[in-house]
């Protein structure tokens, strides 16, 4: 998402560094409290600061909450034996069980949202080319730049098999049987339309230099500013102490 | 080291961000229908067959990675490793020639579905307490109020949606296989392992 930030200016690679730290804390820290603090100290401020926290806050919140919502009735009203804090008919919510799923919310909620972050604040390309001047090699590169420029016309082209199919008498509602009779023609013209222009894709980057082993030259810039690698060595120092600290928690007794 | 070479021709690398837009665009089709199938790996088997285990096992590592980098399906990050290991297996039962009869991809598919469930039961217990926030949840609810443990219900969850979903991904590839013009498999390295 184009915003002009103090975030969206950062070189591609610090932003995965602290995606990549955010992630490895909020699965190390123990307890159930430490990744919400986690989010409302670091992550909410980081994306104040990329000026994304609105779309951060409704994405993470949409794919989140089935979660929750699953984790809260299952572990907690269904956890074998523990505690019980209150009944709902022949149900209890266990003490337990609550503890368990207040812990996993908050580790659902670090998982989401620091992807989300990263997604809304790094563009693709630019992450791509700092990668490869970092010795990525290119045809990796070249793979993911492309995988996600053409995601979109390929979820297009599914829509427009699901209608052609559908005026042509497919029928794609009613009972399970009658959805899963749909499946194969809808699955296989998509895949073998998209398998039709590999082969021309595979000729039109040969003719552009796709196997050259020499140094390829970029047209774009990455900015960075001079105390970023420093910033990155400090934030993968504290994700080391994190991970101290959660050795030290599991053994200090 | 020369075979893994010549597995990534430039038709393979080509080939993957393909791979991975059909799993994810066939992924929303299968969500749009409401049956309890994903079918969204059929893009990480065909590169497997056609390409050899290593060029599979990446197209299923990137397929959740770039899901979760995009912010398209960021739940599907975590299972990275799962969807490699399902590109890695599909490009061995192929070798083994186990993609040239429709019974055999089935199998091939069944196997690879329960070891898929086996490797996502300790992520998902680990990083989503266990459910998937989906409808299968019913299965891990069933089994946590018999008094199982969080590992083996959502192990359980798995079983009973994985080898079904991996069996009819096969055989859908297995069908796009025999559908594609011989002259159009011949340029794909593992082509012999496909052919009858």
């Amino acid at each position: 998402m184009p915003r002009s930030s103090g975030v969206h200016r950062l070189h591609p690679l610090t932003k995965l560094t602290i995606t990549a730290s955010l992630l490895v804390a909020g699965l190390v820290l123990p307890g159930a409290w430490g990744t919400y603090a986690l989010f409302g100290l670091v992550l909410l401020p980081l994306a104040l600061w990329g000026k994304v926290w609105q779309e951060m806050l409704r994405l993470s919140w949409r794919v989140a909450l089935p979660f929750a919502i699953s984790v809260f009735l299952i572990q907690g009203f269904l956890w074998p034996g523990g505690t019980p804090l209150f009944f709902l008919g022949p149900f209890s919510l266990k003490s337990e069980g609550l503890q368990f799923a207040l812990a996993s919310t908050g580790r659902i909620l670090i998982v989401v949202s620091s992807f989300i972050w990263f997604a809304l604040t790094t563009r693709p390309d630019t992450l791509m080319t700092a990668l490869v001047q970092r010795g990525l090699p290119a045809s990796l590169a070249y793979t993911i730049v492309a995988t996600i420029q053409i995601v979109p016309r390929f979820q297009a082209r599914a829509a427009t098999i699901i209608d052609a199919q559908r005026s042509r008498g497919l029928e794609t509602e009613g009972n399970m049987l009658r959805r899963a009779h749909a499946v194969v023609p809808l699955v296989v013209p998509l895949i073998l339309s998209s398998l039709v222009d590999v082969e021309e894709r595979a000729l039109a980057i040969e003719a552009r230099a796709f196997n050259h082993p020499g140094l390829k030259t970029s047209l774009a810039e990455i900015a960075e500013a001079r105390w970023e690698p420093a910033l990155r060595w400090a934030v993968l120092m504290a994700i080391l102490g994190v991970l101290a600290f959660r050795l030290w928690f599991e053994f200090r007794f | 080291m020369s075979r893994l070479r010549q597995d990534f021709t430039t038709l393979t690398w080509v080939m993957i961000p393909v791979a991975i837009a059909i799993n994810i665009a066939l992924g929303q089709v299968i969500y749009t229908l409401k049956i309890p199938l994903y079918l969204d790996s059929i893009g990480t088997i065909l590169v497997g067959v056609l390409a050899g285990p290593w060029a599979g096992a990446l197209t299923g590592l990137l397929s959740n990675l770039i899901w979760g980098m995009t912010g398209l399906n960021v739940a599907y990050a975590p299972f990275a490793a799962v969807g490699a290991v399902i590109g890695l297996l599909a490009g061995l039962f192929s070798e083994a020639g186990w993609v040239r009869a429709w019974w055999k991809a089935i199998v091939a598919g069944l196997i690879t579905g329960l070891i898929a469930a086996v490797i996502s039961a300790p992520i998902s217990a680990y990083v989503f307490g266990g459910v998937t926030g989906a409808g299968t949840d019913v299965v891990t609810a069933f089994f946590r109020s018999i008094g199982f443990g969080i590992l083996p219900s959502s192990f359980a969850q798995g079983v009973s949606s994985d080898p079904l979903d991996k069996a009819i991904s096969f055989l859908v590839v297995w069908l796009i296989v025999q559908a594609l013009p011989m002259r159009f498999l011949a340029r794909f390295p593992r082509a012999e392992s496909v052919q009858k």
